[in-house]
């Protein structure tokens, strides 16, 4: 579609297999790797430590049958992919895990890995309530002073304040540059298309933060020099369930698409959010971040906020249809999409329900069909 | 204008020859291990009923589940626009069609010139399928024709209540082992059918006048329980409705020539 720059193709290694030479790297410098499942993980905690934060993928399983006999088939495919990548030994590059509790799913697949006992931390599961309340941010600042003493005392180290404000300061350069990359999509003939965009943000969870963002800059400065993709026939956005596989959205722009939105958790989920505004205690700023600004179906009061940050996105890109997609049985997200098909309509735009497994080898051609019957739906 | 549309579905392939506003000529065969294959044979003997060679054909369009591959077709069609086309062409009322073909059943909603408005798929699942219906008829030992003419003659309203399509079988099983008789049985798999289908239709929401496409239209077994069951009067197709996504892609080949 377009020439591959050197620093594209290393997001894309890297985004494609689950360990890569850069972890392999930082691993012989004797330092470590966190697991982590779900965006309310804290990662500023870890960075604080110096650690690379790896968010748990289902990357590189393509059938589920050891998982399968501790989760059963009403837990989503990702559940179950990401635990059979646990049970091959895919992750036993990892020093540890902490998952916080996203959704039930997520809890039963936490259940399985913590029951394997093959990684430190993993028995702690960090409580998220699903509401905005007084109470609920205390609660939650106190699972993460409690997940920071457990990280001390594993690890023996020290994650001061001013480690954590050196970490804030980290990882919000990376949203500020994963906000550019964002807004390069917006352009008429975007220079990047979905699925490369999705590499990019699959890899930061799974590189050196530092190293991340020094990759990511120069990628950027290519790009906004770049001429963008000339032809493709409509301009579309996706969300819905946990897509952390390129190839999701390359099948959906081989029928000449372009996605050039998104408000997934890999996505727009991490890329634009807001930069964590400085407190007088950093645990305090962090708590703001995670509690107040994630877009996820789980929080029940949340639809309005989600609903509007949709638009917006929808509307910058200037998308043309919106694809919705769920992981059988992710009750969160199939109930959130028949809201959201409603409320896009209403604002005009035309919305495309798809409900899939994870693996997509059984699913490729379903998805294709479908998605090529709604561009010709809204073609006219 | 000489057109082609060609279909390649999972089970079956078929091949529409248009001049102008006549079908010239037309062929279903069963499909073969290669889509191409399957392309290749069945435009072939459409060619050969119509006189016809590939060199006449101004442009052809394919669709189905093999669309991808087949080297003679200049573009193609995804199968849902392409049943929406063929059907409203034929009977221009039609609003909403019902496809039930091999591996998948869709109700489709188009306007008034054919273009496809709403749509909606089952998934993944053999349930309400033509294979579904093959896999019933080799279980009780009869030819697919026969089960649709035992169907009609069915008296009871026996209740098929699994939803997967290899457990329903084994349901249609126990009850001829406990006595029910075949025409009954036949009955309530239409029935059964037809209940998997409204449920899709009635998400869609349907808008008269209603047809039925596919090759398990041919089943007025199954046509008699949709007409119950949705409450809706199944207008006749002239043509085979196995052909209409054909015809829909050789309608899309004449829109995409001119």
């Amino acid at each position: 579609m377009m020439d591959e720059s050197e620093v594209m193709k290393i997001f894309e290694e890297v985004a494609g297999a689950l360990l890569n030479p850069h972890i392999d790297q930082w691993k012989k410098q004797g330092k470590k790797v966190i697991g982590y499942n779900c965006s309310y993980f804290p990662e500023e905690i870890a960075l604080a430590a110096d650690m690379i934060t790896f968010k748990i993928r289902g990357t590189g399983c393509t059938e589920t049958s050891l998982a399968d006999s501790f989760l059963g088939r009403t837990n989503c495919s990702f559940t179950r992919s990401s635990l059979e990548n646990l049970l091959q030994g895919r992750y036993d590059f990892l020093d540890g895990a902490i998952f916080t509790y996203s959704c039930d799913h997520m809890c039963a697949a936490h259940n399985n890995w913590a029951a394997q006992g093959k990684l430190p931390l993993i028995e702690n599961i960090i409580g998220v309530p699903h509401t905005q309340t007084e109470h609920g941010r205390k609660w939650i600042k106190e699972e993460f002073s409690k997940i920071k003493e457990k990280f001390e005392e594993h690890f023996d180290v020290k994650i001061t304040d001013d480690k954590l404000r050196e970490a804030i300061t980290t990882s919000n350069e990376t949203h500020s540059l994963q906000k550019r990359l964002y807004a390069l999509r917006n352009k008429d003939q975007p220079p990047i298309t979905g699925s490369q965009v999705l590499s990019v943000q699959v890899a930061e969870s799974s590189m050196p933060r530092d190293e991340y963002n020094r990759q990511l800059k120069t990628l950027l400065e290519e790009l906004e020099n770049k001429d963008g993709v000339p032809e493709f026939s409509h301009r579309l956005m996706v969300s819905g369930s946990v897509i952390d596989d390129p190839a999701m959205l390359n099948i959906i722009e081989e029928t000449g698409a372009m996605v050039v939105a998104d408000a997934f958790c890999f996505g727009a989920g991490k890329a634009l959010r807001d930069p964590i505004k400085e407190k007088d205690d950093p645990l305090d700023a962090i708590v703001e971040k995670y509690y107040s600004q994630i877009i996820c179906p789980r929080m029940f009061d949340g639809y309005p906020e989600r609903l509007s940050f949709m638009l917006d996105v929808a509307k910058q890109a200037n998308v043309e249809g919106l694809v919705l997609q769920n992981i059988f049985n992710c009750d969160l997200h199939g109930i959130d999409n028949v809201m959201l098909e409603t409320d896009f309509e209403e604002n005009g735009i035309p919305v495309l329900i798809l409900e899939r497994e994870y693996n997509l080898l059984a699913d490729a051609g379903r998805i294709r069909t479908r998605v090529q019957a709604f561009l010709e739906q809204i073609r006219r | 204008m000489i057109v082609a549309g060609c279909d390649v579905g999972s089970l079956s392939a078929e091949a529409v020859i248009l001049n102008n506003e006549s079908i010239v000529a037309y062929d279903i065969i069963r499909v073969r291990p290669r889509p191409e294959q399957s392309a290749e044979d069945v435009m072939g003997t459409a060619l050969s009923k119509s006189g016809l060679s590939y060199d006449d054909i101004d442009f052809c369009v394919s669709t189905g589940y093999g669309r991808e591959n087949i080297p003679f077709a200049q573009g193609n069609v995804s199968e849902i626009s392409c049943h929406g086309k063929g059907a409203q062409w034929l009977i221009p009322s039609v609003r909403t069609i019902i496809d039930v073909g091999g591996q998948d059943c869709k109700a489709i909603t188009v306007d008034e010139n054919g273009d496809l408005v709403n749509f909606l798929m089952n998934d993944k699942c053999a349930s309400g399928t033509g294979r579904f219906l093959e896999g019933v008829s080799k279980t009780l030992g009869i030819s697919l024709e026969e089960l649709a003419a035992l169907s009609l003659k069915g008296e009871k309203e026996l209740l098929i209540t699994s939803v997967c399509s290899v457990f329903a079988e084994t349901e249609a099983l126990s009850l001829i082992n406990e006595g029910e008789t075949l025409s009954d049985v036949a009955a309530g798999i239409s029935l059964a059918m037809a209940k998997r289908i409204n449920s899709l239709v009635k998400r869609i929401g349907i808008k008269n006048d209603v047809c039925f496409t596919g090759g398990v239209a041919k089943n007025p077994g199954v046509v008699k329980a949709i007409e119950k069951i949705l409450d809706v009067n199944v207008i006749n197709l002239p043509e085979d409705p196995q052909i209409i996504g054909a015809l829909g892609a050789a309608l899309f080949a004449r829109e995409r020539a001119a």
